[in-house]
C-alpha cells in the first residue's frame, strides 16, 4: 500500500526537521511536536503541561496577544494544538503561499514567548483551562472515569496516575514563574520535531525553516521524567471500584496494564482492541449489543504511550436497570473469550486498520502528526510506514498468548458507575 | 546546514508567497433511467474511494405520533438483508475493511463509506443490498429501538443535549417538526416496530428519492457502470414533493431556566429561526455569522473567552434546512458568572445584529473563509459529503466551485442588510440549563424578561 516518501534534517540547534512533500492541492500541514506532556509535572503542578500550551497562543515578543489566531484565520489556515501524557503538538494548516507567516508564528513563540508573558494573560487562560475542565470533566456524566482508572493502574509515584487536565487546585496554583521555568526546560529546539507536509519544495523549505528557527539557541539536557517510570507490567490483582453518581445509564470499564507502544507486543493489544470492541462485528458488540442485549454500546482502545507501559480500556454502557456486576462480567468474560480466537477476525482487525491508516494519512495534517510522533518515539519518521506490516504479523497465536498471560485476573482494574436513582 | 546571509526581520509577518490557484475537481453529473442522480468527483492520489447514497428519508417527512421512525429505520436497516442476517452483513464489510455509517437528519438519511479503491464494487453490492431488501427481523428492530431509547435517557441527561433540546421547544411552536428532539422522544418511539419500519423503507428507499456520490479514484465511466449495475434496477417509486412548513417566529424574547441542581456550570443558548438553505441571503448571512461567532476570533469569543474567561469557548452558528432553520449562540460557563457571561453575550448579539461588521472584520471574515476552503475539501470522505448537501438541498452543481468567488463578492452593505433582516435578538429564546436557586436571581436582574424555571 502507501508509502510516505520524506526527507529528515538536523538544525545545528538540534531542532529536527522532517519533510514529506506532496504536490496535490496547494495547501501545507505544519506541525510541531514537543516531547513534553503531562508525564513531566512536578508534584503540585498536575495540569501544567495543558496550561502552558494555552499560554503559547497568547502571543510572544513579536506577536501580540490574539495575532496568532487573527494572521492565520485571515490567511486561511486553521490551527489548534493538543496535550498528552508523553507530548504536546502544535499545528497549521495553511495555503501552500503562507508557509512563512506559520513558519514565523511558531518559530516566535518557541524562541520568545518570555518577553510577551503577562500575569493578567496566566489568569485569563487558567480560568479558561478550568472551565474547560468544568465543560468536558466535571458537568459531564462519567466525566471523572480515566482518573479513576489511571489512579488504578498506575501507582501514584508513576507519571500516568494523574490526569492530562490535572486538578482545580494545581492550575489555581501556577505562577509566571513555572511558566517561565517549563518554557526553558522543555520547549527547546533539541526537544521537538517540525514536520510539513504538502504543496512545497524541499530544499527551499528548509531554507526557510533554518532562517525563521536555527538562530533559536539550544537548551540544556531535557530532565528525567519526574516519579519512577519502571513499572511491572501487570498490577499484580483484580482491583475494583464502584461509584453512585449522576449518570443516565449503567456502565461498565475494564482496564488492564499493557507493554508500552515501544514494545511490539502492543500490536498485539491493538489487534485484541479493534477484535473486542471496533464495529458491529467485533465480540463485544455481538455478544453484549446484539444476542445479550445487555448493552447499549460497547467501546474498546490501547493508547499508544512509551513511559514504562501504558493502558487498555474496554467499557459496555448498559441498558436502564441493568445491573453494573453483570456488565462487568460479561466484559471479562468476552476478554477471557479470547483464548479461542479465530484467524478471521484478526484479518478483519487488520482490513479495518489498513483503510484506517490510509484515512488518517489522507489528510495532510494528521499525515504531518504521525511523522512527527514517529521521529520522536522512534528516532525515525520512517518507521510510520511500516505501521501496517507490524500490525499484520499479529497472529491468532499472538493474541491468546497476550490474553492469557496480559489480561487474566491479576492485572484487571473494574470501574463501575451506577446510576443514583438506581440505588 | 547553511546559514543565510541577511538577518531576518521578526518584528511583523512576513508577506504571503505568489497564491497557488486551487481547483476544485469537475463534477460528473448522471441519471439513470430510474432517475437515480449520479454525481462524482475524481481524486487520485490516495486509493479510496469514498461514497454516499442520499435519500429523502428525513425525520420532516415523519407523521404526527410516528416521530423518531425515519432514524429507527436508518438504525435498523443493517439488521440483516434478504440474503444475510446482520451478523455475517457485519462480518462482510469488515473483511472488505470498511462499515457502512447511516445517519438520519431532518431532509435525509445517508447511507456513506469509504474503503480502499479496489474494493468498492464489493462494498457498494452490499449497500445496495442494505438499502433495497432490509429485512427488519423483530430481534433487530426491538434491539435497536432499546438503545434508541436509552440514548434517548442518556440524552436527557447531558446538559449540552438538553439545552439544544429545551432551545429547540421553546424556537419552534408546537406541531412543527423541528419542536422536538431529531430522534423523537419515548412515547413514540416505544410504539414503533418492524411493520413501521418495512413501511418506511418501502415507501422511501426509492430510486428517486435517491442520490449517489462517488468520490475518488474512479473514472466517470467506472461510476455509472458501478451506478448502473448496484442501482440501475431499483424500484423509481412515484415521488411527489411535499412541502414542510417554514418556521414560525415567536413574537419576543423568552427565557427559560432549566434546573441542573449542582451544575458547576451552565449551558446557555440563545435561538431564533434561520431562513432556508439556498436562500438568496446565505452567503452573506454566513459571512456575517463568522464575524459574530463562527471563527475563533469573533467578536463572541474574544470577548467571553479570550477578555472576560467566561467559558473554554462560544459559537454562533446557523443550520439551514430545507425549509427555514435556526440560528443558535452557545456556550458553557461557570455557575458563577452565568448572568454575566449572557448579559455579554446578549449585548454582542444585539450590537452586532444592529450594526454588521466593521469593514476591517468584514475583510477578515471574507479571506478566511475563502482561505478555508481548500482545506475542508481534502478528502475524498469530505467531498462526498460536500457534493451530497448539493442533492440534498437541491444547490447548483456549481455551488461549490462558485463559493470562493461568491464570498469574496459580499461587500459590507450586503451583509448589513442580512443581517440585520435575518438576526433578531429581540425576539430570541434564550435557555440556560443550570443550577436555578444560583443563577435565576441575577438572570432576572438582567433586565431581559421574566424567567421561567422548569424541572428537566
Amino acid at each position: 500500500m502507501l508509502s510516505i516518501d520524506f526527507e529528515r534534517h538536523d538544525l545545528e540547534n538540534g531542532l529536527t526537521v522532517v519533510l514529506a512533500p506532496d504536490p496535490a492541492v496547494p495547501v501545507i500541514g505544519l506541525n510541531l511536536w514537543y516531547a513534553v506532556g503531562s508525564r513531566n509535572e512536578r508534584q503540585g503542578r498536575t495540569g501544567f503541561a495543558h496550561l502552558f500550551e494555552h499560554m503559547m497562543f497568547q502571543g510572544s515578543a513579536n506577536v501580540p496577544k490574539g495575532a496568532h489566531f487573527e494572521l492565520l484565520e485571515r490567511a486561511g489556515g486553521s490551527m489548534n494544538a493538543t496535550t498528552w501524557f508523553d507530548r504536546t503538538n502544535y499545528f497549521e494548516t495553511v495555503p501552500a503561499h503562507q508557509l512563512d507567516l506559520a513558519l514565523w508564528l511558531e518559530s516566535d513563540r518557541m524562541g520568545w514567548l518570555l518577553p510577551a508573558m503577562t500575569q493578567e494573560k496566566l489568569d485569563n487562560q487558567r480560568a479558561v483551562v478550568q472551565n474547560e475542565k468544568r465543560q468536558r470533566y466535571d458537568n459531564q456524566p462519567y466525566g471523572d472515569w480515566d482518573e479513576r482508572i489511571q489512579a488504578m493502574v498506575f501507582p501514584p509515584e508513576h507519571p500516568y496516575h494523574h490526569t492530562v487536565i490535572g486538578s482545580m487546585e494545581d492550575i489555581a496554583a501556577a505562577g509566571l514563574e513555572d511558566v517561565e521555568e517549563f518554557f526553558r526546560t522543555y520547549y527547546r529546539p533539541n526537544n521537538a520535531v517540525l514536520t510539513l507536509t504538502g504543496d512545497f519544495e524541499p530544499a527551499e523549505a528548509l531554507e526557510r525553516v533554518d532562517r525563521f528557527f536555527g538562530e533559536i539557541p539550544r537548551g540544556g539536557e531535557v530532565p528525567a521524567v519526574p516519579g519512577r517510570t519502571e513499572l511491572d507490567l501487570k498490577m499484580g490483582e483484580t482491583q475494583r471500584q464502584e461509584v453512585v453518581a449522576d449518570v443516565p445509564l449503567p456502565r461498565a470499564y475494564l482496564a488492564a496494564r499493557i507493554p508500552p507502544f515501544t514494545d511490539s507486543g502492543f500490536y498485539t493489544a491493538d489487534v485484541i482492541a479493534s477484535v473486542l470492541g471496533d464495529g458491529r462485528a467485533s465480540r463485544l458488540y455481538r455478544r453484549l449489543v446484539r444476542e445479550r442485549r445487555i448493552a447499549k454500546d460497547v467501546v474498546a482502545f490501547a493508547f499508544p504511550l512509551t513511559t514504562g507501559a501504558t493502558l487498555m480500556v474496554v467499557w459496555a454502557t448498559g441498558f436502564p436497570g441493568a445491573e453494573p456486576a453483570e456488565l462487568e462480567d460479561a466484559l471479562a468474560l468476552e476478554v477471557d473469550g479470547l483464548a479461542d480466537v479465530g484467524s478471521e477476525e484478526v484479518e478483519r482487525a487488520v482490513a479495518r486498520a489498513e483503510t484506517g491508516f490510509l484515512r488518517e494519512v489522507e489528510r495532510l495534517s494528521s499525515r504531518a502528526n504521525l511523522l512527527s510522533m514517529h521521529q520522536t518515539i522512534f528516532g525515525d519518521a520512517g518507521h510510520l510506514n511500516g505501521e501496517l506490516d507490524r500490525l499484520r504479523s499479529v497472529t491468532p497465536e499472538h493474541v491468546r498468548e497476550f490474553a492469557a498471560s496480559v489480561l487474566g485476573p491479576s492485572n484487571r482494574a473494574f470501574l463501575t458507575y451506577r446510576p443514583k436513582e438506581d440505588s | 546546514m547553511p546559514s543565510s546571509s541577511k538577518p531576518l526581520d521578526r518584528s511583523s509577518p512576513p508577506a504571503p508567497g505568489p497564491i497557488r490557484p486551487f481547483h476544485l475537481p469537475d463534477l460528473h453529473v448522471d441519471v439513470l433511467g430510474n432517475r437515480l442522480r449520479v454525481r462524482s468527483l475524481f481524486r487520485g492520489e490516495v486509493p479510496l474511494v469514498s461514497v454516499a447514497v442520499v435519500l429523502d428519508a428525513g425525520e420532516v417527512r415523519i407523521a404526527e405520533g410516528l416521530e423518531g421512525l425515519a432514524v429507527l429505520t436508518g438504525d435498523s436497516i443493517q439488521g440483516g438483508t434478504e440474503h444475510r442476517t446482520g451478523v455475517e452483513l457485519a462480518e462482510d464489510l469488515e473483511r472488505l475493511g470498511t462499515e457502512l455509517r447511516v445517519s438520519t437528519g431532518w431532509d435525509a438519511t445517508t447511507v456513506a463509506f469509504t474503503c480502499v479503491a479496489e474494493r468498492v464494487d464489493e462494498v457498494l453490492g452490499l449497500a445496495a443490498e442494505v438499502l433495497r431488501q432490509p429485512s427488519f427481523p423483530d430481534q433487530e428492530v426491538a434491539r435497536v429501538r432499546q438503545q434508541r431509547l436509552a440514548a434517548i435517557r442518556q440524552r436527557s441527561q447531558e446538559p449540552d443535549q438538553l439545552a439544544d433540546d429545551h432551545l429547540a421547544r421553546e424556537v419552534f411552536s408546537a406541531g412543527h417538526p423541528y419542536h422536538r428532539p431529531l430522534a423523537g422522544e419515548e412515547d413514540s418511539v416505544t410504539t414503533l416496530g418492524p411493520r413501521e419500519t418495512r413501511e418506511f423503507a418501502e415507501g422511501h428507499y426509492q430510486a428517486d428519492r435517491a442520490g449517489i456520490v462517488l468520490v475518488g479514484d474512479l473514472g466517470a465511466a467506472r461510476v455509472l457502470e458501478l451506478a448502473e449495475r448496484h442501482f440501475g434496477d431499483w424500484n423509481p417509486g412515484d415521488f411527489k414533493a411535499e412541502a414542510v412548513p417554514r418556521p414560525d417566529w415567536a413574537e419576543a424574547r423568552s427565557l427559560l431556566v432549566v434546573d441542573r441542581p449542582g451544575s458547576v456550570q451552565s449551558e446557555i443558548r440563545i435561538g431564533h429561526p434561520a431562513p432556508s438553505r439556498g436562500h438568496p441571503d446565505e452567503i452573506p448571512l454566513r459571512v456575517g455569522n463568522t464575524v459574530l461567532g463562527g471563527a475563533f476570533t469573533s467578536r463572541l469569543n474574544l470577548s467571553l473567552r479570550e477578555e472576560h474567561g467566561f467559558t473554554y469557548g462560544v459559537h454562533s452558528r446557523l443550520s439551514f434546512r430545507r425549509s427555514g432553520g435556526l440560528a443558535r449562540i452557545s456556550t458553557a460557563v461557570q455557575t458563577e458568572v452565568t448572568a454575566a457571561a449572557l448579559g455579554e453575550a446578549t449585548r454582542v448579539f444585539e450590537a452586532f445584529a444592529s450594526e454588521g461588521p466593521t469593514p476591517e472584520e468584514l475583510e477578515r471574515a471574507r479571506d478566511y473563509m475563502a482561505g478555508v476552503f481548500p482545506l475542508r475539501m481534502e478528502t475524498t470522505a469530505q467531498l462526498a459529503s460536500r457534493v451530497a448537501e448539493l442533492l440534498v438541498y437541491q444547490l447548483p452543481d456549481d455551488y461549490h466551485h462558485r463559493y470562493r468567488e461568491r464570498i469574496r463578492a459580499v461587500d459590507g452593505e450586503r451583509v448589513r442588510v442580512a443581517v440585520r433582516e435575518h438576526l433578531r435578538p429581540e425576539r430570541a429564546s434564550i435557555v440556560v440549563v443550570g443550577d436555578a436557586a444560583r443563577v435565576v436571581p441575577e438572570i432576572e436582574a438582567l433586565g431581559l424578561g421574566a424567567v421561567r424555571v422548569r424541572e428537566p
